[in-house]
């Protein structure tokens, strides 16, 4: 795969026809190959954040488990993971046994576990929680998300929402400068045509693609599709031409996660300029029985991060990224009577990467002084952001959260 | 600009007048907002026949509604999917539903209501228990919220997909409280965590025996709560009573309805729902009259409100597929529903789908338009020719491919779209029909292959996307 991203933005001038696709067109298709990025703060040159979210409230307390605290087995008698099968971080907490593989990338210093993260008055509602954490705001409102607001500042480089039909594009991304394309593989990702011939396929592309082009009117309906279509098109064409026969270093589990890993790494390998990856796993919400759905949706995440880690190991490419995990909220420290557990509050945040400070940042949350049954945060999820902004995108966080945050230490200085 | 809008103006009745005249505009967005859509030959009837009576008849539905549900393949595909609990089909027996039923206006409220309570199979696992949830939400879409509200807590799915089967006394599960507060009643910031807690334990003790909800007092909470003000032994039925007498009841439930049936771009302010609200709470809670005074109002059929939706997958697929008069199998379009982003009982959370503008990224526009290719080529092995624009150019038009561009674009657009991107269709046809076919074609097939593709151009119009 030779197609580098300085030619990938030559061929995108080649057609002349980004002229016309004016306040439209993604950055990544106009811009010239000298502006590629490369943001003038350390470490944020071409650096690259996968964003990984776990829908529906991972239980944190059986993520990162607190095997010496006799509370523990208390508030989890029928939940809890037995000490002896604990994946040890340090003599006080280990990762849960279904996530071996990423444990084992603590022998690389590639992980790093951010323990009770938090806010205020944290909401237990799973759409608001959800809201906060992309908007990272507690405002009643918001339209943009904290990638959206970051992509404004960045030389508005290619990213992606890797997704399933079923997930919709998440507000964490809105307020890019130009909508972020949800892309589930890219064989699905072109526009089909029915022609007699190669002019004709050509007239209808032109077409199809000509209609979406007028200035609509800011704002309106109409102009949103207009738009969305419109930087679709664009970036399916353009996506078209790169390799199609990824060959990953290390094998990828089957797993819709690891398929979407597997995509970014063939991005990543296309060599096209992109910063930002975003995607999901869901089922997180246990609220009954939960013991073996969260083991294998800990196992899931745990073996995709793992196989993408070293596949971007063996490229070469380990120093370029950064995967973060987040979920709306973790669960209530005490199990219910199903053998499940009720919304909470604090949890962990898991982060890969050739540059994290790997090992455990932050204190585990108390498992006696609780607030309404609930974990108390250490550590604001917006400073874990700020440290990200900062230190890896090369973006000044204060003016992405609005005020400043201390930086969390999760990176190597 | 919206808050200008008067709300007595915007809920009285609309009466045709020169300026705004009952006219094949207002008939298609009549059939798109209360229906799938419409064929030529209901476009053309509702014009002739009138507003009044285009309406009373989508809301009384077509003959042979009886007989619709006996029919073998309706009642005999009801039973396989049960024995053979097959999710899958599950959808399929509902898209069939929507697309031949004499009655889809029940079909489209009975949709409303499932992305209300919204309720997964993924979790559930239990066709059976899906389609016993569709029935009651058929039953009650278009009539009593509370008997609805009253039936679905103890409806064996949504025991199943919120946990109430599961919430013992001592030890209750939330799940259910949450969600019936937050996303069935009331709304976000109108109850308290602990309303949660306290209802939590009011709905201690359901359980499923033999496929039925069963009630057994012995895991039953029965002290005293609080809940929303309130102080007594409650039970599960007492708690929804409480959430209806709340204020903030009737305006959640109308403003979901506003944005459904009216506009997803014009702001619903507190002013501009209050008369709907307060015809709700007095009905008490007749859903059918709501709709009714709402389709029928002049903020419905206003210029404000036309095309400011974005088409769901299932009015997108279905329009399409009811426009060109095709008898498809639905087995193909559950998957092309699950590819847009809308696969029906597996919505996404308990919130179900955000709808508007999150149906549309990058990858379902794409499926989007190589859908509509696929209706429109006649070379797709799931529809084939069943979906022919061709055949349907011949069965109304007089001089076939001449009148083709026209006819399209009343039926799918009712001209909504630039007179540009009009002369852009015509200039298309013209350089195609100066191409070189194979020598072994007939005229006819010429002709025919230009109008699947002009067909599937107007179908990729940004104008086509919008309700």
């Amino acid at each position: 795969m030779n197609f580098s991203r300085r030619d990938f933005l030559r061929t995108s001038l080649a057609g002349g026809s980004l002229v016309s696709l004016g306040g439209t067109v993604p950055a990544f298709l106009s811009r010239t190959a000298a502006a590629a990025p490369a943001a003038a703060i350390p470490g944020a040159k071409d650096s690259i954040l996968v964003v990984v979210e776990l829908t529906g409230g991972n239980d944190g307390l059986n993520t990162v488990i607190p095997f010496k605290d006799a509370e523990y087995e208390k508030l989890r008698p029928n939940l809890k993971i037995p000490s002896s099968q604990v994946k040890k971080i340090n003599d006080q907490v280990g990762l849960h046994p279904a996530m071996e593989a990423l444990a084992k990338l603590l022998d690389d210093s590639a992980l790093c576990v951010v323990q009770g993260v938090g806010y205020p008055n944290p909401s237990q509602s799973h759409f608001r929680s959800m809201d906060i954490w992309q908007a990272a705001s507690t405002e009643q409102s918001f339209v943009e998300g904290w990638l959206g607001k970051a992509l404004k500042k960045l030389p508005n480089p290619p990213s992606f929402h890797l997704a399933g039909s079923n997930s919709v594009s998440p507000l964490a991304l809105a307020g890019a400068p130009h909508r972020v394309p949800t892309i589930n593989t890219l064989e699905d990702f072109q526009l089909r045509i029915t022609a007699l011939s190669g002019a004709d396929k050509q007239e209808q592309r032109e077409f199809i693609e000509g209609v979406v082009k007028k200035e609509a009117g800011d704002g309106n309906l109409l102009d949103f599709v207009q738009r969305t279509a419109s930087n679709t098109y664009a970036s399916s064409r353009r996506l078209q031409e790169i390799g199609k026969n990824y060959q990953p270093k290390v094998p990828y589990p089957p797993s819709t996660l690891a398929n979407h890993l597997k995509l970014a790494a063939q991005l990543i390998d296309a060599d096209i300029g992109t910063r930002i990856f975003y995607m999901s796993i869901e089922g997180f919400d246990t609220h009954a029985n939960q013991l073996a759905t969260h083991a294998n949706l800990l196992r899931q995440l745990s073996e995709a991060m793992a196989a993408f880690f070293k596949d971007m190991a063996e490229r070469g490419q380990k120093d370029r990224i950064l995967m973060m995990t987040f979920s709306e909220f973790g669960r209530r420290a005490a199990e219910n009577g199903s053998r499940g557990t009720d919304h909470g509050s604090a949890a962990p945040m898991l982060l890969v990467g050739g540059k994290v400070k790997s090992g455990v940042v932050g204190e585990h949350p108390s498992l006696t002084q609780l607030e309404l049954g609930n974990l108390k945060h250490g550590i604001d999820f917006r400073q874990v952001y700020a440290a990200i902004l900062d230190q890896w995108l090369g973006v000044p966080s204060k003016e992405v959260l609005g005020k400043a945050f201390e930086p969390a230490a999760v990176l190597q200085s | 600009m919206a808050n200008t809008i008067d709300p007595q103006w915007a809920w009285a009745p609309y009466l045709p007048t020169a300026e705004a005249p009952w006219d094949l505009k207002k008939v298609g967005h009549l059939y798109r907002r209360l229906s799938f859509g419409a064929t030529w030959r209901e476009l053309e009837a509702g014009v002739q026949t009138g507003l009044e009576k285009t309406i009373d008849a989508l809301f009384k539905g077509g003959d042979s509604q009886e007989q619709f549900e006996l029919e073998s393949v309706t009642a005999e595909l009801k039973e396989s999917i049960r024995e053979a609990n097959n999710g899958r089909q599950a959808s399929a027996y509902w898209l069939f539903r929507m697309l031949y039923s004499p009655h889809p206006v029940e079909e489209k409220f009975t949709l409303f209501w499932h992305n209300h309570f919204a309720t997964s199979n993924a979790k559930v696992l239990n066709a059976g228990f899906m389609l016993r949830q569709y029935d009651l939400m058929h039953r009650y879409c278009l009539s009593s919220f509370r008997a609805m509200l009253r039936e679905m807590s103890t409806d064996p799915a949504m025991m199943v997909w919120l946990d109430t089967r599961l919430s013992k006394k001592g030890m209750p599960n939330e799940n259910y409280a949450r969600e019936l507060m937050e996303l069935f009643s009331l709304g976000i910031g109108n109850y308290t965590e602990k309303d949660i807690r306290e209802a939590a334990r009011a709905f201690t003790g359901w359980e499923i025996r033999d496929q039925q909800p069963f009630f057994n007092s012995e895991q039953h909470d029965a002290g005293e709560k609080t809940v929303l003000g309130q102080t007594g032994n409650w039970k599960g039925e007492d708690i929804l009573r409480i959430c209806l007498e709340q204020k903030s009841a009737p305006f959640f439930i109308v403003r979901k309805l506003f944005r459904f049936l009216i506009s997803e771009t014009i702001p619903a302010s507190q002013d501009l729902l209050r008369p709907l609200a307060e015809q709700f709470r007095k009905s008490d809670f007749d859903i059918g009259a709501l709709v009714r005074t709402m389709v029928r109002s002049n903020l419905f059929f206003a210029p404000a409100a036309y095309r400011t939706r974005v088409k769901a997958p299932v009015d997108f697929i279905l329009g399409i597929v009811r426009a060109l008069e095709g008898r498809v199998g639905t087995t193909a379009l559950a998957q092309a529903m699950e590819e847009l982003g809308q696969n029906l009982f597996f919505p996404p959370s308990v919130k179900g789908w955000d709808g508007g503008q999150a149906w549309l990224n990058g990858q379902t526009i794409l499926f989007r338009q190589n859908l509509a290719l696929a209706f429109t080529s006649t070379e797709d092995a799931r529809f084939g020719r069943r979906t022919d624009p061709a055949a349907l150019v011949q069965k109304y038009t007089k001089d076939g491919e001449t009148d083709a561009v026209e006819f399209f674009l009343r039926l799918f657009l009712q001209d909504d779209l630039p007179a540009e991107s009009r002369a852009k269709l015509s200039q298309y046809v013209q350089k195609a029909q100066k191409q070189n076919y194979p020598v072994y074609w007939t005229q006819k097939d010429a002709a025919d292959q230009r109008l699947r593709a002009l067909c599937h151009l107007v179908l990729t119009l940004p104008e086509f996307q919008l309700d």
